[in-house]
Formats: C-alpha cells, structure tokens, sequence
C-alpha cells in the first residue's frame, strides 16, 4: 500500500479542518448580528425601524446628542439623571459585591465547615434562577417593608445579580494561592489577619479586578429585575432606553445603545489585558 | 533548664493518630534532624514546635516558659518551607525585610539588615530581583535568609533540599551547616534523606510509627540503633535471625555458626536478630568455612561504579556485601565465595 507523503488523511491535533472553520465562523456571525444589526440602524435616515434602512444619516447621533444636553419635557427622566443613577449603582453594585466575595472566597477555599457544599450550590443559584422570578420575588420582599428604599433597593438586587461572577472570580485567585504562604507570613510575625492582608489579598488581585469589573458590567446592563424594581424617578440607562423605545419608536436609542455597547467593549478589553489569558471565569 | 523540651507531646486528628508521646530535649545552638519514613509525622511534629498545629496534649517548653498555646507569629521561629514559601509579589529585598517591617524596626535598619543577610548569602545584586527571577539555589538562600532576619530564637526546616538536584543539594547542606554554626543558632530540621541527616546534624532523631524510635549523634544511630526498625532505616543493613549457643556463639539459620562476643550475656536457646553492616563484611576467594569465615554462593551483583553491591546466599541468610572495584574479585553470578563476619561489626538488636 502508498500513502503519499505530500496528501495527508487527517488532520493533526491542534489543526482545523474546513469544516470546523465555517463552523465556527457561522456561529461567531450570530454572535455579532445583533451587534451589526443595531450599528447599521443608528445611522438610519428613514425615521421608522425598517431593517435596513432605506437611506443613511447621522440624524439619530445628533437627535441623542440633543436629548442628552437637552432633555424634552416629554421624556419622564431625562437621560442624564438615567445615566448618573446607573453609574452610581454600577458602582456600589462593584464595591459591595466585592467586600462580600473576598471574605467569602477565602472561607470557601481555606475552610471546612458543615454546609460548605449547600454554600457553593447558593451562590450561583441567582445565574440559573428565572430573572423574571426573582424580580418580583425582590419587589414583593421590597414593598414589604416599611422603608422608601427606591436606590438601595437597585444596588441590593445587584449584588445578589453579581455576587456569583465575582465569587467565582476570587475563588479561582485563592485557589492558586498555597496556604504555606500565608504560614510562611505567620512565621514571619504576622498575625493571621495581617497575613490575609500582606500576602492573600495581593496575590488574590487579578482575580479581585476581574471580579469587580464583571460587577460593574453585569449590573450596567442588568435590565429584567431592575425593571420590576425601578422608580419613576430611580430608573437606569437599560430602563431609560426600554420605555423611550415604547413611547416614540425612532432609531435614537440605536444611538445611545451604540455608545453603550462601546462602553462595554472597552470594559471588557481592560479585563482581559488585566488579568492576562485564562483569568477571567465569567 | 535551657533550650527546648518536648515533654509527652500529642497529636491526633479524631481517631488517626499522628505522633504519640514525644519526649524530646533539644540543646541550644545544635543543629537537630527529625528523620523518618514518610508518614511517621515528623513534619507534624515540626508544625506543632512552629505553632502552625495545636497539641492534643503535652507541653512544649522553651528555656522552661511553656510555649504550647503561643500563636505562631508571637513565637519568633524561623521557617523554611518545602516550597519555601516566598512572597511572589515581593522583591528578594522586601522578602527579607518582610519580619523587619512586621517589627516596626525602622527603614534604614531595614535595609541595613538585607544587606548585611545578602552579603551572608552571597546575592548582593539581586536585592531589587523578583523572587521569580532567581534558580532554585537562589530561592533556597533567600528563604534562609528571610527566616533568620529577624534573629529568631529556633530555626525550622521543612525539607528545604528536597526540591533542588543533587549536586546542589550538597553545596546547600554544607551551606546551611556552615551558616547554623556561624550563627549559633538551634536548629531543627525535617528530612527522610539519611545521608542529609547524616552530614549535617549534631543530634538525630529517628521517627517511625509516630514515636521516637532513637535520640543520638548520627555515628550512635548508625553504630548502635536501639532496635531493629531504627537498624533498617538507617543505612542498608542485613538483618537476620540466629540462635543463640552460649560462650559467645550463635547460630545462624542454615546451621552453622560463628562468633559473637556481645552475646556472651544472653541466655543460650534463645532466638535474637542481628545486624551486620554491608560494608563491615569481607568476600575472598572460596576456601572451607573456618571460625567467622563462611562459604556461600553469590546470587546478584550490581556495580555502580563507586561501590560493587553483592549478595551472597549463606547458611540461609541472604547477605548484602559492599566492596570497592579495587577489592573486586571478578565475582559472577552463581560462584562460590567466602564471606568474613567481623566478630565486632555484629550487634545485636
């Protein structure tokens, strides 16, 4: 038998073959279309939401630019406000989340407890659970209580949303940190707690950047539960863009939405270059 | 009474027992080795003296405080670890400094400090270096280092060769040896390489089953273990039964007998074990059995190039003889040769 050198049979491990090629380039185009599909209509001349447009304008960029600095007393909240509300809950949504996964990352790794297993199943029980559940599960706990809770009530069910990916994150971080160290620095004179603090924590701190940054991304897009929560006068960028989409059906949301995901990609690039490859856990 | 007494220490975690009913003395400034087969919970003993384990019960006393339930950082012990434990977000200069900066000493005592211990340690220029940059001999110098910078009372050593490669690990032994000495400093350390506990120790202690098995200098270990578990761990020995005759004689398995004048004391009928050492026994050419000089037939040769390893079957005992290649007699498989039991080189365990 002749197997010609110069035509191979197969394929090496690590090669692709044709068909895994187009492939995988299908399913990154369905990944991206809903991008695509927004980017072309932002710069829709027509004034209705006809995919694709008949002719091309940057009219909508200067609609959303003159909504941003000038805000129609016919919107219900301007923009402005949508956006400080959001920024400001992204970032308690961040700090707090992270204050409670750091602790809790450590416990889970360092520790044995009764329960721990129960523990790790709970804390990402908010990634399976129904969004729409758990909205109105948060709201009826809300409007139990006798407090006017219209911000904090945002920022609680934002980290319960982003408790998991940042847990996650830390988890991963302590895992790769041997306790020798941490010995090592008792060792040295440390106290227990200042040990965590010299040794853990800096070790720990891609992880934590990854974790925090995740936060922010997840409760800056976060739009079912706040949906059930917000305020007419509470209300975040995603909600402000929902309920302008109802009121007048015109392609200035795709404006902001553009800028948005812009945001989003930036974050996101900053991540990665943060924690290097094969940190992020999502 | 000064330096640092184990008195009846336990460790247990629930039923597993881990070291029973250690009693230890350790003498200020000598170097001290914890050796043992793995398991034997030398290392947990090692943690319990570090403060990095509780007691399950006993004392542990230094310069007669007892220091059993002090917290590892308030006990100011040196430490090196099997990984050693570097900070990898340090500098080698903040490693160091680490103990210093923990003790509120200020920073240009700090840095006079690092750089007198780099000095020591030969690896001046790198005081600026990640600990990451540095081979692993390098590492192993700046571990020492930082563990002693804050002249701890005790240094501790958790199998800190065990990662380096052989040539290395010698330079490293004599190294450490050299530096304990300087800096008269007790010393303990963990090691299940006998030859390490061997050339560097003053005093060794043999662990097996959880206790201690033997306390004595390494030459007392080797010469004269206290019982068989300690014979057949240190070195490589041949052990085996024989009966004992009277008027300094027993006899071995296959029936024939030889001379051993420390048994003169023990009643005759009576069933011992003996030990004689692979080096002590001389192999010449076949001639007829006559007083510790035995026929036998050779079963296994090995040469290794600085020793020839050979075992000689003999009146129903397998012996392990050692010979060096000029003391070689060519000796193959299946020979017959005579084997020398030096009367003094047999104890009996």
């Amino acid at each position: 038998m002749s197997l010609s050198s110069n035509k191979r049979l197969s394929i090496l491990p690590g090669e692709t073959g044709r068909f895994a090629g187009i492939l995988s380039g299908f399913i990154l185009l369905l990944a991206v279309l809903p991008i695509l599909t927004m980017i072309v209509m932002s710069f829709s001349g027509a004034s209705n939401l006809d995919f694709p447009p008949s002719s091309y304008s940057l009219q909508w960029y200067r609609a959303a630019w003159h909504t941003f600095v000038s805000p129609d007393a016919s919107d219900v909240l301007s923009l402005g406000k949508a956006m400080t509300t959001s920024l400001l809950v992204a970032c308690l949504t961040m700090v707090l989340a992270t204050l409670v996964a750091v602790p809790a990352a450590y416990a889970l790794v360092r520790c044995e407890f009764r329960g721990k297993a129960l523990a790790l199943q709970l804390m990402s029980l908010p990634l399976v659970f129904p969004m729409v559940v758990l909205g109105l599960a948060l709201l009826l706990v809300f409007d139990s209580l006798p407090l006017q809770m219209s911000f904090s009530r945002l920022v609680i069910a934002h980290v319960i949303l982003a408790l998991p990916f940042v847990v996650k994150n830390c988890t991963a971080a302590m895992l790769s940190i041997g306790s020798e160290v941490e010995e090592a620095a008792q060792m040295l004179g440390a106290s227990p707690q200042r040990a965590i603090l010299d040794v853990v924590v800096p070790l720990m701190k891609s992880g934590i950047l990854a974790g925090m940054l995740l936060a922010f991304i997840v409760s800056f897009n976060e739009f079912t539960v706040t949906y059930f929560l917000y305020t007419i006068d509470v209300m975040t960028v995603p909600i402000w863009m929902y309920s302008r989409t109802v009121s007048s059906l015109d392609p200035t949301v795709f404006s902001f939405a553009v800028l948005i995901v812009l945001i989003d990609f930036v974050l996101i690039w900053a991540l990665e270059k943060l924690v290097g490859e094969g940190g992020v856990s999502f | 009474m000064t330096g640092l007494i184990l008195e009846n220490v336990d460790k247990h975690y629930g039923t597993a027992c881990a070291v029973k009913d250690v009693n230890l003395h350790l003498p200020e400034g000598k170097l001290v080795c914890f050796i043992g087969p793995s398991g034997c919970g030398k290392t947990t003993l090692l943690r319990m003296i570090a403060g990095l384990e509780t007691l399950s019960g006993g004392e542990i006393r230094l310069d007669g405080e007892d220091i059993g339930q002090t917290p590892a950082h308030l006990r100011n012990f040196g430490m090196v670890f099997q990984s050693l434990a570097l900070f990898p977000h340090m500098t080698v200069g903040e490693n160091i400094a680490y103990p210093l900066k923990l003790r509120g000493v200020g920073k240009v005592e700090q840095q006079a400090r690092v750089v007198e211990l780099l000095q020591l340690i030969q690896l001046s220029a790198m005081i600026d270096r990640p600990v990451s940059k540095l081979s692993g001999g390098q590492r192993q110098r700046v571990a020492i280092a930082r563990a002693i910078a804050a002249r701890p009372k005790i240094l501790l050593l958790d199998e800190p060769l065990s990662a380096l490669d052989a040539k290395l690990r010698e330079s490293m032994q004599v190294e450490i040896r050299q530096l304990q000495q300087r800096l008269n400093i007790t010393t303990i350390m963990v090691t299940h390489d006998q030859r390490e506990a061997m050339t560097m120790a003053d005093i060794v202690v043999v662990l097996g089953e959880h206790r201690v098995q033997q306390v004595g200098t390494p030459i007392e270990i080797y010469r004269h273990p206290a019982n068989e578990f300690v014979a057949d761990f240190i070195g490589s020995g041949n052990i085996f039964p024989a009966t004992v005759l009277g008027g300094g004689r027993v006899g071995l398995p296959g029936g024939e007998s030889i001379e051993v004048p420390s048994c003169a004391g023990v009643a005759a009928g009576q069933q011992v074990r003996m030990l004689v050492r692979p080096e002590d026994l001389q192999l010449s050419a076949p001639e007829a059995t006559a007083g510790n000089r035995l026929l036998g037939t050779v079963t296994f040769v090995r040469d290794i190039g600085s020793t020839i390893e050979t075992i000689v079957e003999c009146s129903g005992v397998s012996f392990t003889a050692l010979s060096t290649p000029c003391q070689g007699i060519g000796l193959g498989v299946g020979h017959a040769v005579s084997v020398t039991i030096p009367a003094q080189a047999c104890r009996l365990l």
